[in-house]
């Protein structure tokens, strides 16, 4: 078997981020203001990773079923965490229509006006919802496969840890920022600016990485088999990426590879 | 021509690097001392002590694993009958790393612990240093008091013993693909040697079932043939022994000299490896009354019956014939065969006889330890260990047995007493750790070191012009240089090269995007389609890769596309094989410098080399050949080409190729197509020197490039893909960081006679064709040199293999007792010289000076 590694790598210190002229996307996102949003945003992460902790033996003696049974858990404290804490979907009427790409939205804002103030504030949770179960679950457990996941054994857990992931990551992305195409062109090429809902995203991928990372050794300890070191990255990575992308330092910076051309070590932004 | 615009320091360090290889070699892998001499009977000695046996048939069988004998799918029945009858004594003989043929022979006929350097002289075998003529053996024994001795098989018994044998006729071990022929020379000469009386050793080592094992495993059905053929061999020798008067008092001994893996290959210290079966046979020992049940059940670790050390082939045969026991053995005469002598008196001579001789070599090793009964006669045995657990044994055993005169009743409790300090002196002398030279490690660790730091200003200056790859490479440089210390990590290396390989596709991903972010409109959309679809074809494709074949320790028996998939899909196989010669074909056409021989070259080369490789699979593994219509293509053939000729041939087209090209060269003003075209010949030779399985992984490699180029690479970007999937693809090929993954099957194409030389390249060649199929297409995928890339990828290359090197010598330095030294360190130490000296100094600096001499004058 291979050592499963899963998502992506960035070795890199970010640079400035400068207002570009031509920015299309969406800025970095901002927790609320509110005191309870900022003491719950800190402490979500940690109370994720107390809890990986506490589940931690049940799910080394039988991955499947406690993964499983653990997913409507964390789907319910990961849209708390996102109703209390991150700004809404962008998909609300406050956000301008950007022009040239309207298809998805509009299907989405045409609901809007005719339904109360309740639907509003659930759609987006619920669009989050769907969204990681539908589309970013089967995308993150197609590339663990690709970076190393077995693909004729071990299905149920690579679609599993697929679906924590997706949880992790994906599901903060659209609650905050929707369907917002330019987004996630910019989630695809990992070049957002840095904000609390994209660090836990790339901390949940460079943890799962560096989670393969004791599989081969030879202690021959239960926790070494597939899914669980990965997932034990994933879940660290997410709660580092989210608490320290928030701070002044790495705040709206970007992950970007200079091109060489430029012959200064100075990097391009968008 | 990066490299002839390298620096200084680059050619320095490139000098210290074979340089430090040397020295640290010279102290790593020390010649042994060894006690010069004959061993000799003190006045008293023989005849104490008759001998049993006036002769000997020595019987070896080539990885004879201890339950091809035992177990109950075994073919020796007939054996097995006279274990159940008492007449044969079944032992598993513990056979220390590394595994390979000669140490093992040289561990059953002098009974020492042969030391690493037996293994790579094991390789390049007809080296003369490691000859045993002036060693004190069992053989050596019989020779001095005047016998004659006969030998048929392996010739690596002429070349340890020269002109030990009055009669002899070798065969040669490295054709692998021969599974009966070779065997066959060695049994037709038995019934004329069994009614000869003019010799007391006969020798026989067959090697059939060894090369069953290589090509197809413990499992093919052609190893069950083999055992019976065995087995019907050792009924004739029983036979001849019970009705021929001169063969009365015989010792049949049946062994192997090393076992084998679930993969058929050994050199390692698996419990596969290091079980091979040992019998003592003769109508003698039914007196000892000791029938043993036969067949039973495999045990988990292959152990049967009694496990005793290969060592002890020595003393017990020494015992048995009556010989000194030879003077450097670490072996224990087997208790089992006390019994054969009548007198208490007679046992205890012969138990103190090897004490006494094992007393010798302990206390020429640790000259320090004093053996004197009376300083350490109150100890308590069990809590010490080492040398002082060996002087505590002695003076009691010498307590015990020199208390009175020797009598009856001394044997009772002296003899165990004996028995227990001998063992605790082999124990100690295999354990003991060769004899390093601290002094030549440290400078041979300080010479990589240097070269590192001269290189340093480099790297730096080429890590501030690319940060972001800069990082990268020192991030890989540096966890590559931690992995060397642990034992796991060095066995599953590819897992590394695997999980950096995916990161640097995410890399390059990233980078493309960042880098086209001014385009607009269709050619935007264009290039983020191309560069999408490139990262996910070559994540898709190293995927792939990574599950061609399984290897490393942990994970290696789990399926894999080589061995499991291709097994049950041969037409998919072939199917793949036929394009990947086709694509070949198909790109020389393209590249041919001279329009008018396109034709005939890029069709007749690929099909000579296609039919020599369907040829080879035929003769050597037919299994994947089974019910697929090629398989009646190749009965047709008439038999009359042979495959040395066939070899040849595509190499002597590809030379005249090659020289074609260089010679075209004057003609044409395309450097770029006369370098693609010589990467098509190398391509195609890589080709011919891959293991049939491997040869659809050209396909990908192809693809693979065809993808890195449509990334527009920079400099720097190109030498650092290009080093992950040299290392990637070494990997990928099968290769590991084991002595026994070495790929012998493709090491003889074309060769008649045994050549060193010739050998040794075609070994590297097929090893390691997946990285240097990356060097060639290194210099196809690097940027026209620009006058502002100033990059310099021999000092990039070079800076990685000295870290490397720095930190495995540093590995074997810091851990060399580890228990795992000599099986994971020091095999990792040999393919890391192998990587520095051949890939990296030849094929990659010198094949890179040679590309650039070659094509730079205008």
């Amino acid at each position: 078997m291979a050592s499963p590694t899963s998502s992506p790598v960035a070795v890199n210190s970010p640079t400035p981020y400068q207002a570009p002229a031509e920015k299309p996307s969406a800025p970095p996102v901002n927790i609320l203001a509110s005191p309870i949003a900022r003491t719950y945003s800190y402490v979500h992460p940690i109370v994720l990773l107390t809890l990986g902790v506490f589940r931690f033996e049940a799910v080394v003696s039988n991955p499947v079923e406690e993964l499983l049974s653990d997913l409507p858990w964390l789907a319910l404290l990961q849209i708390e965490e996102k109703k209390k804490a991150a700004p809404r979907s962008p998909s609300g009427p406050t956000v301008t229509l950007r022009p040239g790409k309207p298809g998805l939205r509009r299907k989405q804002s045409a609901g809007k006006h005719d339904w109360a103030g309740v639907w509003a504030k659930l759609m987006p949770a619920f669009m989050s919802l769907a969204l990681t179960t539908l589309l970013a679950t089967p995308v993150l457990a197609a590339l663990l496969v690709l970076f190393g996941a077995p693909l004729t054994t071990h299905n149920a857990e690579t679609l599993l840890c697929g679906a924590h992931m997706a949880l992790l990551s994906a599901t903060g992305l659209v609650y905050t920022h929707g369907v917002d195409s330019a987004v996630w062109k910019e989630v695809w090429g990992i070049s957002r600016p840095a904000d609390a809902v994209w660090g836990a995203a790339l901390g949940t991928g460079l943890g799962a990485w560096f989670g393969a990372i004791p599989i081969p050794l030879d202690w021959d300890r239960p926790w070494q088999a597939f899914p669980i070191t990965i997932l034990a990255g994933a879940y660290i990575g997410s709660a580092v990426g989210s608490l320290i992308s928030r701070t002044p330092f790495l705040y709206g910076k970007r992950i970007q590879f200079a091109p060489e051309e430029a012959d200064e070590d100075e990097k391009k932004t968008n | 021509m990066t490299v002839l615009r390298s620096n200084w320091a680059v050619v320095l360090a490139n000098i210290l690097v074979p340089l430090g290889i040397l020295v640290f070699s010279s102290g790593f892998f020390p010649y042994k001392p060894l006690l010069p001499g004959l061993a000799t009977f003190d006045e008293v000695g023989q005849d104490a002590t008759p001998a049993i046996f006036d002769k000997v048939v020595f019987m070896v069988v080539d990885a004879l694993r201890s339950d091809f004998v035992y177990s109950d799918e075994s073919g020796f029945s007939f054996t097995q009958s006279l274990i159940r009858s008492g007449a044969a004594v079944p032992f598993t003989a513990h056979a220390s790393s590394p595994t390979v043929t000669m140490p093992r022979l040289k561990a059953m006929t002098t009974g020492s612990v042969p030391s690493f350097l037996d293994v790579i002289l094991n390789i390049a075998e007809s080296d003369t240093t490691s000859t045993l003529a002036y060693q004190d053996t069992w053989l050596a024994q019989l020779r001095a008091r005047g016998d004659r001795l006969v030998m048929y098989g392996d010739d690596t018994w002429l070349k340890l013993f020269p002109g030990m044998f009055d009669r002899a006729d070798g065969t040669t071990s490295f054709f692998v693909s021969d599974f009966f022929e070779v065997d066959n020379n060695v049994t037709r000469h038995i019934p004329d040697e069994l009614a000869q009386s003019d010799w007391s050793a006969l020798i026989m080592h067959y090697l059939g079932l060894d090369h069953i094992g290589h090509k197809a495993g413990p499992r093919s059905p052609f190893m069950l043939f083999k055992q019976r053929e065995m087995d019907d061999v050792v009924n004739t020798i029983y036979t001849a022994i019970q009705q021929q008067e001169h063969l009365q008092s015989t010792l049949f001994v049946l062994c192997g000299d090393h076992g084998m893996n679930e993969a058929g290959n050994h050199g390692g210290s698996s419990a596969g490896e290091t079980s091979p079966a040992l019998l003592f046979m003769s109508p003698k020992f039914e007196i000892l009354g000791n029938r043993a049940e036969s067949p039973i059940k495999t045990p988990e670790d292959l152990r049967f019956y009694q496990t005793v050390e290969q060592a002890d082939i020595t003393a017990t045969l020494a015992g048995l014939l009556g010989l000194p026991i030879p003077m450097n053995s670490l072996g224990v005469f087997i208790p089992v065969f006390l019994d054969m002598w009548e007198t208490g008196t007679q046992k205890l001579q012969l138990l103190s006889r090897n004490a006494q001789q094992l007393l010798n070599i302990v206390k020429s090793t640790f000259p320090d330890a004093t053996f004197d009964p009376q300083t350490s006669s109150c100890c308590e045995l069990d809590t010490l260990s080492g040398i002082e657990g060996a002087q505590c044994a002695w003076s009691r055993a010498h307590r015990l047995s020199s208390l009175e005169k020797l009598t009856e009743d001394v044997f009772s409790d002296a003899g165990p007493a004996l028995l227990r300090f001998s063992r605790i002196a082999q124990e100690v002398m295999s354990n003991t750790a060769s004899n390093y030279d601290l002094s030549r490690l440290c400078f041979g660790l300080l010479a990589l070191a240097v070269a590192v730091i001269l290189l340093l200003p480099t790297i730096y200056q080429e890590i501030s012009q690319a940060v972001s790859a800069g990082v990268f490479l020192t991030f890989m440089v540096i966890g590559y240089g931690c992995m060397m210390f642990a034992s796991s990590y060095v066995e599953e290396e590819q897992q590394f090269w695997y999980w950096i390989c995916s990161g640097w596709i995410v890399y390059l991903h990233v980078r493309s995007k960042s880098s086209r972010p001014r385009s607009h409109g269709k050619t935007g959309l264009f290039s983020f389609c191309i560069t999408m679809l490139a990262t996910l074809g070559l994540i898709i494709s190293q995927r792939i890769l990574r599950r061609w074949n399984q290897t490393g320790q942990k994970f290696t028996a789990e399926p894999d596309i080589a061995r499991a998939f291709f097994a049950e899909h041969p037409v998919v196989l072939w199917g793949l094989i036929i394009v990947t010669y086709m694509d070949s074909g198909f790109h020389l056409f393209l590249n041919l410098p001279s329009a008018a021989l396109s034709w005939l070259v890029s069709l007749v080369l690929p099909t000579l080399a296609f039919i020599f490789k369907l040829n080879f699979v035929a003769n050597d593994s037919p299994e994947l050949l089974a019910n697929s219509f090629l398989a009646k293509v190749v009965e047709t053939w008439p038999d009359d080409l042979s495959l040395v000729f066939q070899a040849r041939l595509v190499f002597g087209g590809l030379a005249c190729c090659s020289l074609l090209a260089v010679l075209c060269k004057k003609h044409t003003q395309h450097t770029q197509t006369s370098n693609t075209y010589l990467h098509e010949v190398v391509h195609l030779f890589l080709m011919t020197q891959s293991r049939a399985t491997n040869v659809p992984l050209f396909l990908i490699f192809r693809l693979q490039a065809t993808l890195f180029s449509s990334l527009d690479l920079t400099g720097i970007e190109v030498t650092v893909t290009t080093l992950i999937q040299q290392y990637m693809t070494f990997f990928a090929f099968g290769g590991s960081n084991a002595i026994s993954s070495v790929d012998l099957s493709s090491a003889y194409n074309g060769i008649g006679s045994y050549s060193v030389a010739l050998v040794g390249v075609l070994t590297f060649v097929s090893n390691w064709a997946g990285p240097i199929w990356w060097i060639s297409m290194s210099h196809l995928l690097r940027p026209r040199v620009t006058s502002k890339d100033n990059h310099d990828s021999a000092a990039l290359l070079t800076f990685h293999v000295a870290t490397s090197l720095v930190s495995v010598m540093a590995a074997c330095t810091a851990l060399r007792t580890h228990l795992f030294i000599w099986t994971v360190f020091s095999p990792k130490y040999l393919y890391s010289m192998a990587w520095a000296t051949a890939n990296h100094v030849i094929v990659n600096l010198l094949g890179g000076i040679g590309f650039a001499s070659l094509w730079s004058r205008k």
